[in-house]
C-alpha cells in the first residue's frame, strides 16, 4: 500500500511537472516562479557576505542587485505569461526514449570525468568514446572500439607526450 | 612609435626569410586548429606552446605566437558555423547566423565569407597599426575606469538586440551570467562571495566553462534527444560565396573593421566583446534586421571582421606601452619579456628590426591564413555530415579537454556539464543564450571599473556623467534600453528567443 501510495505521489508529481512545462505559457509561469525563488536565494546568500563593508562598493552590492533583477524579472515573466491568452506553442520535450538517451549521455559524461583521475586521460577517453559511439550508433563492437583506441591514443600523444600538459596519465602509462 | 619605410621594408626582408615564413605558417596552422577546438582559446594555446618556442630566435618565436593568435581568430568560426559550437567566446555571434546558413545548405559561403572578412579586417587593422599607432595609442590613454564602466554597461545593453522578442528572458539570462561571474572572490577586496564555504567555488567560475556548457554540451544533448544521424544533414549546396554575397558584405566588413580596431585599442576590450558590438551595429543598420539570426550573411561577416581587427589593434598598446588588451596579449607580453624585450616606447628605439619584422610578418600571416582556410572550405563544410554517433563524442572529448586545460581543475568540467543542462533547458523554454555569454565575459571588467571609478570619485556616481566620453556611452546605453523596453511593452507576443523560433 505504501508502494502504491509512493507511485501515486511520484506519478502525480511527474504529471504536474509535465503539465507545468507542457506549453510555452505554462513553462514561462513555472520558470518565472523558479526565478523568484532563485532571486530570493541569491538575496539570502548575498546577505551572508561579510567583509569589505567599508568599501565604496561593498562586495555584497552586486549580488544584491543581481538578486533583485532576477526576482523582479521572474515575477514579471510569471505574471505576464499568466495574463497572456494568445497562441500558446507546445514545447517539444523528448519522449521516454529520448529522455533515457539524454540521461545516459549525461551519466556517461559524469563517469568519464570521475574516471579521468584514477585511470588517466587516455584510458578514460577510450572507454567513454567507445561506449558512447556504440550506444548512440548501435554499431558492431569493433568499430566503436577502434574509434575509442584512436581517440585515446591521440589524446595521449598530443596532450601528454608532445605538449606535456598536466593531464592525469593513469596507472598503466608514463609521460 | 617611429614609422619609417626603411624599417618596414627591412621588416619584410626579415619576415620573408625561409625560417620565419615556416614558423609563421606553423603558427597559422596551429592557431587555426586551436580556434576550431572548443575550449582551447588563443591564450591557452600560446601559453601551452610558449616553452616550445624557447629554442627559436626571439623574432621567429614572436612571429609564430602572433600567428597563433590571429590564426585562432580564423579557426573559431569553423565549428561555430558547422555545428553551432563556437570555438571561443568571440565566435558566439558568428554561430547565430552562420549555423542558420549551414542549415540552409550554405555552410561553404558562410565559411568563405568568414575567411574573407577576417582577411580584409585583419589586413586593414595591420595597416592601422603600421601608420597610425602613435595617435591611436593616445586615444586609448583617454580611457579611465569611468569610461570602461560606461562602455561595458553599454555593452550589456546589447542584450536588447540579442534577446529579440524575449527581452525579459534576455535580462534574466544576463543576470544569471552575472550571478555566475560573481561567485568566488571579489576582484579588489578578495572577499568570498556566494561560495557557501566551498573551496572549489572560491576559484570562481571560468567563462570558458560556461560557454562550452551552454553551446557544446547543450547542443550534444539536443542532438542525442532527437537521434540525429548527422549534426547537419542539409546537403552542402555551394562551396564558396558568390560575388553578390561578397558585395553584400563589403559594408559590414568595413564597419566591423572600424569597430573592432578602435575598440581593440582599449585594454579589456577583447574580441569576445567587439564581435557582439559589431553584430549589433550591423543588425541595427540593416534594412532588414529581421533576417539576423536566420542566416544573414552580414551576421557572419561583421563579427569575423571585428575579431580580426581587434587582434591587430591589440598590438598597438602592447608595443607602444607594454599594455596587454586581452589575456592572449598578456601571454604574448610574457613571451616578449622571456626574450629580454621590454615592450614600450624604448622597444622601437632599441629593437626596431624586431618590431617591424613582427608587423611585416602579420601581413604575410594574414595571407597565409586566407590561403589555408579558403581552399579547405569544402572539406570543413563536410565535417558536419560525419555521423553524429562518431562526431558527437569526439566534440565532447575535445570540449572537455579544452575546459580542463584552463586551470587543470575537474571542477571546471563539472561546471561545463551543469551549464550544459542549464543551456538545454534554456533552449527548450525559449531563453536566449547569447546574453548570458556576454554577461560572463563583461562581468569582471564591469565590477572592477565600477569600484575603481567610485574610488577615484570618492563614492560619487556623477563621475560617469561629468566625464564626456563616459556620458556619451551612458546616454547611448539608456536610449537603447528605453527603446527596447518600449518596443517590448507594445508587443503582446509570447517571449520566445528568436534562435528558437525555427
Amino acid at each position: 500500500m505504501w508502494h502504491e501510495g509512493r507511485c501515486l505521489v511520484v506519478g502525480a508529481f511527474s504529471t504536474s511537472l509535465e503539465d507545468s512545462l507542457k506549453t510555452q505559457r505554462s513553462g514561462d509561469i513555472t520558470g518565472g516562479c523558479f526565478l523568484v525563488f532563485l532571486g530570493l536565494v541569491t538575496l539570502f546568500a548575498a546577505s551572508k557576505i561579510t567583509g569589505g563593508l567599508e568599501e565604496r562598493l561593498p562586495p555584497r552590492t552586486l549580488p544584491y542587485a543581481v538578486g533583485v533583477i532576477i526576482l523582479i524579472c521572474g515575477a514579471l515573466l510569471a505574471i505576464r505569461s499568466w495574463r497572456f491568452h494568445g497562441i500558446d506553442p507546445v514545447i517539444k520535450w523528448p519522449d521516454r526514449r529520448g529522455t533515457i538517451r539524454v540521461l545516459i549521455t549525461l551519466a556517461s559524461l559524469g563517469v568519464y570525468l570521475a574516471l579521468m583521475d584514477p585511470l588517466g586521460l587516455p584510458l578514460s577517453t577510450f572507454l567513454y568514446v567507445s561506449f558512447t559511439v556504440w550506444y548512440l550508433g548501435k554499431y558492431r563492437l569493433w568499430y566503436p572500439l577502434l574509434i575509442g583506441v584512436l581517440s585515446g591514443g591521440i589524446s595521449y600523444l598530443v596532450f601528454i607526450y608532445l605538449l606535456e600538459l598536466s593531464f592525469p596519465v593513469g596507472p598503466f602509462l608514463t609521460r | 612609435m617611429l614609422f619609417s619605410w626603411d624599417y618596414l621594408l627591412n621588416g619584410f626582408v626579415t619576415a620573408f626569410s625561409l625560417q620565419n615564413l615556416l614558423w609563421a605558417f606553423i603558427g597559422c596552422m596551429i592557431g587555426t586548429l586551436i580556434g576550431v577546438l572548443p575550449g582551447i582559446g588563443p591564450s591557452s594555446g600560446i601559453a601551452i606552446l610558449l616553452p616550445l618556442t624557447a629554442v627559436l630566435p626571439p623574432t621567429s618565436a614572436i612571429i609564430m605566437m602572433a600567428a597563433i593568435y590571429y590564426g585562432a581568430m580564423y579557426g573559431g568560426s569553423t565549428t561555430a558555423i558547422l555545428v553551432n559550437i563556437p570555438g571561443e567566446a568571440s565566435s558566439v555571434p558568428t554561430a547565430m547566423d552562420g549555423y542558420e546558413m549551414a542549415k540552409q545548405g550554405r555552410a561553404g559561403p558562410a565559411l568563405g565569407i568568414a575567411a574573407i572578412s577576417s582577411f580584409v579586417a585583419g589586413t586593414l587593422g595591420i595597416v592601422g597599426l603600421t601608420f597610425f599607432a602613435p595617435a591611436l595609442a593616445n586615444f586609448a590613454l583617454a580611457f579611465g575606469p569611468p569610461e570602461y564602466f560606461s562602455l561595458m554597461f553599454m555593452g550589456l545593453t546589447l542584450i536588447i538586440s540579442l534577446s529579440g522578442r524575449a527581452l525579459l528572458k534576455g535580462i534574466v539570462s544576463m543576470a544569471i551570467g552575472l550571478l555566475a561571474s560573481l561567485i568566488g572572490q571579489n576582484p579588489l577586496t578578495g572577499a568570498a562571495r556566494l561560495t557557501f564555504g566551498s573551496v572549489e567555488l572560491m576559484a570562481g567560475i571560468n567563462f570558458i566553462s560556461v560557454i562550452i556548457g551552454l553551446f557544446a554540451i547543450a547542443e550534444i544533448m539536443v542532438d542525442v534527444e532527437e537521434e540525429v544521424k548527422a549534426i547537419n544533414m542539409t546537403e552542402v549546396r555551394d562551396v564558396f560565396p558568390t560575388w553578390a554575397d561578397i558585395k553584400q558584405c563589403v559594408g559590414a566588413m568595413l564597419r566591423s573593421t572600424g569597430i573592432g580596431f578602435f575598440m581593440g585599442l582599449l585594454p579589456g576590450c577583447a574580441p569576445s566583446v567587439t564581435t557582439f558590438v559589431a553584430y549589433d551595429v550591423e543588425k541595427r543598420l540593416s534594412k532588414h534586421p529581421e533576417r539576423f539570426g536566420k542566416g544573414a550573411i552580414e551576421g557572419v561577416a561583421a563579427p569575423e571582421g571585428a575579431n580580426n581587427a581587434t587582434s591587430s589593434a591589440g598590438f598597438v598598446p602592447l608595443f607602444s606601452f607594454g599594455l596587454p588588451t586581452a589575456p592572449s596579449m598578456a601571454v604574448l607580453l610574457g613571451g616578449l619579456m622571456m626574450y629580454g624585450l621590454q615592450p614600450g616606447p624604448m622597444l622601437f628605439k632599441e629593437n626596431p628590426h624586431f618590431v617591424w619584422a613582427v608587423i611585416a610578418s602579420m601581413y604575410i600571416g594574414n595571407v597565409m591564413c586566407l590561403v589555408l582556410n579558403l581552399p579547405l572550405v569544402g572539406m570543413w563544410a563536410r565535417i558536419a555530415v560525419i555521423p553524429f554517433p562518431v562526431l558527437g563524442p569526439i566534440i565532447v572529448v575535445c570540449s572537455l579537454i579544452g575546459t580542463y586545460s584552463i586551470r587543470f581543475l575537474a571542477f571546471d568540467v563539472w561546471v561545463a556539464i551543469i551549464f550544459g543542462v542549464i543551456g538545454y533547458f534554456m533552449r527548450k523554454l525559449g531563453y536566449p543564450i547569447a546574453p548570458m555569454v556576454l554577461a560572463t565575459v563583461l562581468a569582471q571588467m564591469l565590477e572592477t571599473s565600477l569600484q575603481q571609478s567610485l574610488l577615484i570619485s570618492q563614492g560619487s556616481p556623477l563621475v560617469f556623467i561629468t566625464r564626456p566620453i563616459s556620458a556619451v556611452f551612458i546616454g547611448l546605453a539608456i536610449l537603447s534600453l528605453v527603446r527596447g523596453v518600449w518596443k517590448q511593452m507594445k508587443s503582446h507576443a509570447p517571449e520566445i528567443a528568436e534562435e528558437d523560433e525555427s
